[in-house]
């Protein structure tokens, strides 16, 4: 078993070293497809959670008439609380209703004192998903007794729930653009390299090498290959991440739940594909040439 | 069996000496074919596609120990039959059996042990550019799971035996074209195959080489194994006077004991 292995380890080991040109290639094609992988599943998970971070800015509000009563409010209360879309309802009495507004529009305010609150009380509910904010409003069609107004935004909700959803539309289709090229570029790569090969195959095939003595090699070949590129697309992207994003991050939108997935995972995804991509590449590209 | 050879020494693979076994007959003698046959075509039909007849209906069987030249133009089947006997394409009709095992019915993974029981020489060598005379040779033996030890035993033994045991470490590009013959001779028996399959070998070879490595072969065969040759080198087969299987357009013409390149 480990003269097997190391008859496996030596061939292929011999061979990189035999085929130093499309070996080189090899692992470039996989060092720039597995680059823009991590640099995309970076950019699309922060781009998800910047869209999430304004979906969850959608909140539903429901306003009372200045006279409505507690048992109304704890009516509607209630059945907001029940909602399996409603992810917390708060309260907001008039008092705080007409300091915030005083905080948010001074304007308004100033030079005269209001000689009564107008406001009522309020609940402010934060739907589970941004998108439900029209259904738990018009969940409260026609307004229970007591309630004035009910207020989601519509106009703003719809533009940033489009906007969110272009976002991620785009990102995943970038995603799988990304990995279907990369899988073709890898592919076309590994079959030029095999191709240069396919005498050496045949001969393989004629002194009695059975598919998987031959196939063995080539793809503990393509697993290097795989290994020494994506190793290679990662420190690109730790240099970018260090170099570069101190320098972009400062002018966008900052908040502390918008971030990219964390830095480990996508290296982990980017050598798992790598290894994947190479020596299923190579065994997969190999069997027609067995045909011999 | 081909380990006990004694090596060929080069005086012996110079050109200018003529083909030994034409000139004394006594040793040309065939061994005699031992019990059992080791190929056997029985109304092999092989069509390629779409409608092209490479072989036509072709019977014969070559017992053990035989010296076989399978001749004919291009294009008569010489070739097919070699791949068949390999497996490298199955027939369209009819039944090949190698070594008594039935070809038709092997499986395709049982094929790799067929071949390592058979050994190849081909006109254009087929050997691994980028590997010596040695690890081309060891290649064979490593398919087979041999060990190390074994492989530095055999390797040199067998190079001698070809007479290249000063070009072990040359590779194929550094080596004339007899050299490289030579090599994949060595290969192809390293294993002490029972049959040998030689596809023109000479083909690529000036007459004088060509005379070498016929007479290496005939030692092989004197060995015991069973040679087939296709070929075209007219001079060679009416000089060495075996066994001609002769094909036309993909028909059995002539299957004579000691016949010549073309009929008498």
């Amino acid at each position: 078993m480990m003269q097997r292995f190391r008859l496996l380890l030596t061939e292929a080991v011999r061979s990189l070293g035999a085929n130093v040109s499309t070996t080189v290639a090899a692992t470039m094609t996989v060092l720039i497809g597995m680059f823009l992988l991590g640099f995309l599943i970076g950019l699309s998970t922060w781009a998800f959670s910047l869209s999430n971070h304004y979906k969850h800015e959608l909140v539903v509000k429901v306003f009372f008439n200045r006279d409505a009563n507690g048992a109304e409010v704890n009516a509607v209360r209630a059945q907001l609380d029940s909602s399996p879309l409603v992810k917390s309802v708060k309260f907001v009495s008039a008092q705080q209703g007409l300091a915030t507004m005083e905080k948010t529009n001074p304007d308004l305010f100033k030079g005269s004192v209001l000689p009564y609150n107008p406001l009522g009380p309020a609940l402010t509910v934060q739907p589970k998903r941004g998108e439900d904010t029209a259904k738990i409003a018009s969940a409260l069609q026609p307004y229970p007794p007591g309630v004035h107004d009910v207020n989601y935004g519509r106009k703003t909700a719809h533009k940033l729930l489009t906007a969110a959803k272009v976002i991620d539309v785009f990102f995943i289709l970038a995603v799988i653009v990304l990995l279907v090229s990369s899988t073709l570029l890898i592919g076309n790569t590994i079959r030029l390299a095999i191709f240069s090969r396919r005498r050496e195959i045949e001969v393989m095939k004629l002194v009695g090498a059975t598919n998987w003595f031959i196939r063995g090699p080539f793809m503990l070949e393509g697993l290097l290959t795989g290994l020494v590129g994506s190793l290679a697309a990662i420190v690109l992207l730790v240099l970018g991440k260090e170099l570069a994003l101190p320098r972009i991050m400062p002018h966008v939108i900052r908040a502390s739940d918008i971030h990219a997935l964390p830095f480990t995972l996508t290296a982990l995804i980017v050598i798992g594909c790598g290894l994947v991509l190479g020596a299923a590449g190579s065994g997969l590209t190999i069997r027609r040439f067995l045909q011999v | 069996m081909v380990a006990r050879l004694k090596p060929v020494q080069d005086s012996e693979l110079q050109p200018d000496i003529p083909v030994t076994v034409v000139e004394r007959p006594e040793e040309a003698a065939p061994p005699a074919p031992s019990a059992g046959a080791m190929i056997v075509f029985e109304a092999v039909g092989k069509i390629y596609e779409p409608n092209v007849a490479a072989l036509t209906d072709v019977s014969f069987v070559i017992d053990k120990g035989e010296f076989v030249f399978v001749v004919g133009a291009s294009g008569s089947g010489k070739s097919t039959v070699i791949r068949l006997v390999l497996k490298e394409i199955e027939p369209t009709s009819g039944k090949i059996a190698v070594g008594g095992r039935d070809l038709t019915r092997l499986k395709r993974s049982k094929v790799p042990l067929l071949r390592r029981n058979i050994g190849c020489v081909f006109q254009d060598f087929k050997l691994l550019p980028n590997r010596t005379a040695a690890e081309n040779v060891a290649y064979a033996l490593k398919v087979q799971g041999e060990g190390g030890n074994a492989i530095r035993r055999k390797v040199p033994e067998v190079l001698n035996l070809v007479g290249l045991a000063r070009k072990m470490t040359s590779y194929p590009d550094e080596l004339s074209g007899g050299e490289q013959q030579r090599v994949s001779i060595a290969r192809a028996v390293v294993n002490h195959p029972p049959l040998l399959i030689c596809d023109e070998p000479t083909g690529n070879l000036d007459p004088d080489t060509s005379v070498g490595i016929m007479q290496l072969l005939y030692r092989i065969n004197r060995a015991g194994t069973t040679i087939v040759m296709a070929t075209h080198d007219r001079e060679m087969v009416d000089k060495m006077r075996r066994r001609v299987i002769a094909l036309e357009e993909g028909r059995l013409a002539r299957d004579e004991r000691r016949g010549g390149y073309a009929s008498e």
